[in-house]
């Protein structure tokens, strides 16, 4: 077996998601002591123009299947297509994003050439040519690692915003035209209409930065204030249960004990109490920062940083200075 | 024997047979039920039968009782008339009369007479409350169940009036035994009559045999009517649960054989849930006290016992059915009762506090909910990660197991695990460990038991849910995971009672964890306070500016009966205390019980929102609760409302103000 390793790239309209280059960066780990070679699948209908993205990292190639076909996910075009490029290469490694797509494909694939697969790690290291990979059980009071025993390739998904992203090296990479194979017979389940839910802001639970606002919002027109802030940030926006409930957001972008449980790297909390509902799914946030009126309100004493005050007065006076230096 | 005679032998003997096969059925039917344990304590079983059958002392709590009270004596010295009439003209020179003595006879003839008048009374009373003012209470989603109602009501009135037909009869043809002392009502009737012109022993014939061909009628059409409850709600009554009222059964998960877990179909439910079945009267009174009702959500305990009753008469078998075929195997779930339905009771128990056959609704939504949780895994997805932080960290909310004594740290409260021996376990609960609002209540006890020189200890980490929450929403594995669980730790260490600041924890350790082996005297802090304060090992000075109203939390004052005890802390702590209309044990539920806490409540209005807006209606600046939940709750709906100048306090927070030095 050789030591070659895939990466496969997520492309998402036209453009690379982040966790590509964080698979770069574990993929580099294991390159490094073993010697192989790097190269990156990119399969959709715009995968020509997100490869320039991927340009300066070293690679030894960027495989493109851009097709018609898979101008939208489809699990069976999608798994076959990279099953066929695995099977082109002399693969040993297998690197996905643990997204909804790489958990979806990861197995399927791995399925299919008989590999073996490392779902949703959170890191990978080399020991003594070993490949070992981590991942946590238990709601993550334990970890469990991982190796090999037996079947090639090793199929591994990771976790976004777990490993360092890649920087580029410089330089460029060429690009190999994969010719699909796939015919629209072999879809057998289509997706006919992808309908967002407010345009351009990032998931919640993926973004790194949010930016939520309680029932002190007062109006579903007032989030505007929060949206011109986050979008400086390039945060999402979310929500209090008090603030979906008096219906100035949508139930989708509920934070809290019954909605969406996120862990970002900076969350935002405007005009929310902090009641335990609320901590339940946000408090492992990294930094926490809350504008609030009330000095005693419970938020203060989560949060890393806090503003005493009308979020409608800080909230704008924060997006002009970020502007600035943004 | 007349001819007359003969018939009305036959007619007699038949209807009975029928309806001895009737009533075989319906005892069949309750043995295909689970077996379940109410043979205990004859006595009070008895003494229930007088109260609540004889004194109907549930049923006359409401105006419209008064009206039944009457129907039903009424109809029990009618029919016990009647049945003296029929043996007369079967047997000849029958007379109870003759039995009784005369005397005794006499005064029984008055009580027949005088109740017809007053029965027909409350029969033109009830058809006018039903069929015009229709209030809602009586409000139900089945076509069919008004029909019935007011066929039940026009044969009763015709059974009166022509029973006074009868001795109207009688009297024209000179009856000795009727006089105008003993039937004043049958006389004014013979005067009328006197003018018709009658033939008067055929007269008295045709009336006679009406009345028994109803009677006849009635014995065969009560059993598939909603007037079952005549053969039913005696003895419901007579099985009612005489032990605490907050208790849910204990599953067995060591059988190996089970191949389902809860209720999914009526056999699954034991005789006596079946029993229940028989009993509803459908007067209604469990549907506006229900809180899911009144904010508009799908559930009524009413209609979830009316629809399971329709279901009970489609699957049972023929008269003669034995075995399996007395009652089919079908499910409940979904087109009996929806998983809307199940999702939606807060476990408040005000529908069972309200029934007067004592019909036990909870246990039997609890028992549906544990066969979707258990067997089918069906649940609303928000709770999945309840279970979830529950299993791994003990709590609800997903915060690590081992922060849970951080809020004591500073006080440095004392550890069981340091002590061994002490005086008082606090049992802090999740809310009191994790919620930051919570945290406040044990830090007031803590503070106002260090004034009291009390000797007292917390389990800190060794602390676990006290499994309530999960037992309620069905997951009966886990919650008897973390009973079992804390009934070790317990076990280590010595003290003279627990006490608790919230009303779940005690009501669990005072009725649910002695099914697992564990006993130990419980207080709330209301109660325990209370003492403290009475013994003058708290000084307290009364506060003049905090004003408000104490709310009740359904598991200290309807299940547990703490009502006055809150109060009267209350009373030494401020000068005004008011009352909510719905209060003790016919309050109103916060919206937190039975798990919907942690569930979104998108059917319908917030019930928090409706309690606090009662609350509003009081004019009051604070409300005073004794549950971490129902102050969360309150502190939601004051938000919503935007009435943050209303303030939600705990009652230890308002003693602790109150408190000199």
């Amino acid at each position: 077996m050789a030591n070659d390793i895939l990466v496969f790239g997520e492309v998402r309209g036209g453009s690379l998601r982040k966790v590509t280059r964080e698979l770069i960066g574990a993929a580099r780990r294991v390159s490094q002591p073993m010697g192989g070679a790097i190269d990156a699948a990119l399969v959709g209908a715009l995968s020509g123009k997100a490869a320039d993205g991927l340009a300066g990292f070293g690679l030894r190639r960027i495989i493109v299947a851009e097709d018609e076909i898979f101008a939208r996910y489809s699990t069976e075009g999608y798994a076959k297509v990279l099953s066929d490029i695995v099977k082109s290469g002399a693969y040993s490694y297998v690197f996905l994003g643990a997204t909804a797509m790489g958990r979806d494909l990861g197995p399927r694939v791995a399925a299919k050439v008989d590999g073996v697969m490392f779902s949703d790690c959170v890191d990978v290291r080399m020991e003594q040519d070993q490949v070992i990979a981590r991942r946590p059980v238990y709601s993550g009071k334990v970890y469990v690692e991982i190796v090999r025993a037996g079947a090639w390739p090793n199929f591994i998904s990771i976790r976004p915003n777990n490993i360092p992203p890649a920087e580029p090296s410089g330089g460029s990479t060429p690009i190999a035209a994969h010719a699909s194979s796939v015919t629209q017979e072999a879809i057998r389940a289509i997706v006919t209409e992808i309908i967002p839910l407010e345009g351009g802001r990032p998931d919640l639970t993926e973004a790194d930065i949010i930016v939520s606002g309680g029932r002190a919002m007062k109006d579903k027109a007032n989030f505007k204030v929060l949206e011109g802030l986050a979008d400086i940030l390039g945060a999402a926006v979310g929500a209090s249960r008090a603030a979906v409930d008096s219906g100035f957001a949508p139930a989708a972008v509920q934070v809290g004990q019954t909605g969406k449980i996120v862990n970002p790297k900076l969350y935002v909390a405007c005009g929310i109490s902090g009641a335990i509902q609320h901590l339940a799914g946000m408090r492992t946030s990294k930094v926490i920062v809350a504008i609030n009126k009330d000095p005693n309100a419970p938020i203060f004493e989560r949060a890393t940083y806090g503003i005493v005050g009308d979020l409608f007065e800080i909230v704008p006076m924060l997006t002009e200075e970020l502007k600035k230096i943004l | 024997m007349t001819v007359q005679g003969i018939a009305l032998l036959t007619l007699f003997v038949a209807a009975g047979a029928v309806f001895g096969l009737i009533v075989r059925l319906l005892f069949r039917i309750l043995r295909a039920g689970k077996p379940e344990n109410r043979f205990e304590r004859w006595g009070d079983r008895f003494k229930a039968i007088l109260v609540y059958v004889c004194a109907q002392a549930r049923v006359v709590t409401k105006p419209a009782g008064l009206g039944h009270f009457v129907i039903f004596w009424g109809f029990i010295f009618i029919t016990i008339g009647t049945l003296d009439h029929m043996l007369a003209q079967i047997i000849p020179g029958f007379c109870l009369e003759r039995i009784i003595g005369r005397s005794a006879g006499s005064a029984f003839t008055w009580l027949q007479d005088v109740f017809g008048v007053l029965v027909i009374g409350a029969i033109v009373v009830a058809a006018v409350r039903r069929f015009i003012l229709k209030p809602e209470r009586l409000a139900i989603d089945d076509p069919h169940a008004p029909p019935q109602a007011a066929l039940i009501l026009a044969l009763i009135a015709v059974l009166i009036l022509l029973m006074y037909g009868v001795k109207g009869s009688e009297i024209l043809l000179g009856s000795e035994r009727l006089t105008r002392g003993n039937a004043p009502v049958s006389f004014r009737a013979a005067g009328w009559m006197s003018g018709w012109g009658l033939n008067l022993p055929l007269a008295e014939s045709v009336f006679s045999w009406g009345h028994n061909l109803i009677i006849f009628f009635f014995l065969l059409y009560i059993p598939f009517s909603k007037h079952i409850h005549i053969i039913g709600a005696i003895p419901n009554v007579f099985f009612k649960n005489l032990g605490p009222m907050g208790s849910l059964s204990r599953m067995n998960f060591e059988d190996e054989t089970a191949e389902k877990f809860g209720a999914s179909e009526l056999r699954d439910f034991t005789w006596k849930q079946l029993m229940d079945l028989y009993s509803c009267t459908e007067c209604g009174r469990c549907q506006i006290a229900c809180p899911a009702f009144a904010t508009k959500k799908p559930l009524s305990p009413f209609r979830v016992i009316h629809r399971l009753r329709a279901q009970l008469m489609r699957d049972k078998g023929g008269l003669f059915a034995r075995g399996d075929a007395v009652l089919r195997g079908a499910p409940v779930i979904p087109d009996t009762v929806t998983e809307d339905e199940i999702w939606s009771c807060t476990t408040c128990g005000a529908c069972m506090q309200e029934c007067p056959p004592f019909i036990e609704h909870v246990e039997k939504i609890v028992d549906l909910r544990r066969f979707l949780v258990l067997t089918e895994s069906r649940f609303p997805q928000e709770i999945q990660p309840v279970f979830k932080n529950l299993e791994v960290n003990y709590n609800p909310w997903a915060i690590g197991y081992s922060s849970r004594a951080d809020w004591a740290a500073d006080l440095a409260v004392p550890l069981a695990s340091e002590k061994q021996s002490f005086d008082v376990l606090f049992w802090v609960g999740c809310s009191g460990s994790f919620d930051q609002r919570g945290q406040k209540i044990s830090r007031a006890l803590v503070t106002l038991m260090r004034k009291a020189g009390v000797d007292f200890a917390i389990l800190g980490t060794e602390e676990m849910c006290c499994g309530e929450t999960a037992r309620r929403m069905g997951n009966e594995y886990l919650a008897q995971t973390l009973i079992q669980a804390n009934i070790e730790t317990l076990r280590k260490y010595t003290f003279k009672r627990i006490v608790t600041i919230c009303p779940h924890g005690l009501n669990t350790f005072l009725v649910e964890y002695p099914q697992f082996g564990l006993s130990v005297p419980v207080m709330h802090h209301s109660e325990f306070l209370l003492g403290l304060v009475l013994e003058r090992r708290l000084r307290i000075r009364r506060l003049d500016a905090v004003r408000g109203a104490y709310h009740d939390s359904c598991y200290l004052g309807r299940y547990n009966g703490l009502i006055r005890e809150p109060r009267s802390l209350l009373s030494h702590a401020t000068r005004r205390v008011a009352e909510f209309k719905r209060r003790g044990k016919s309050s109103f539920c916060c919206g937190a019980g039975g798990g919907r806490m942690w569930m979104e409540e998108t059917l319908g209005s917030r019930i928090n929102e409706e309690r606090t807006r009662e609350l509003l209606g009081l004019g009051v600046d604070h409300v005073f609760t004794a549950c971490p939940f129902c102050l969360t709750m309150f502190e939601d709906g004051l938000k919503s409302l935007n009435r943050e100048d209303v303030k939600a306090l705990d009652i230890a927070e308002v003693l602790l103000a109150a408190c000199v030095e």
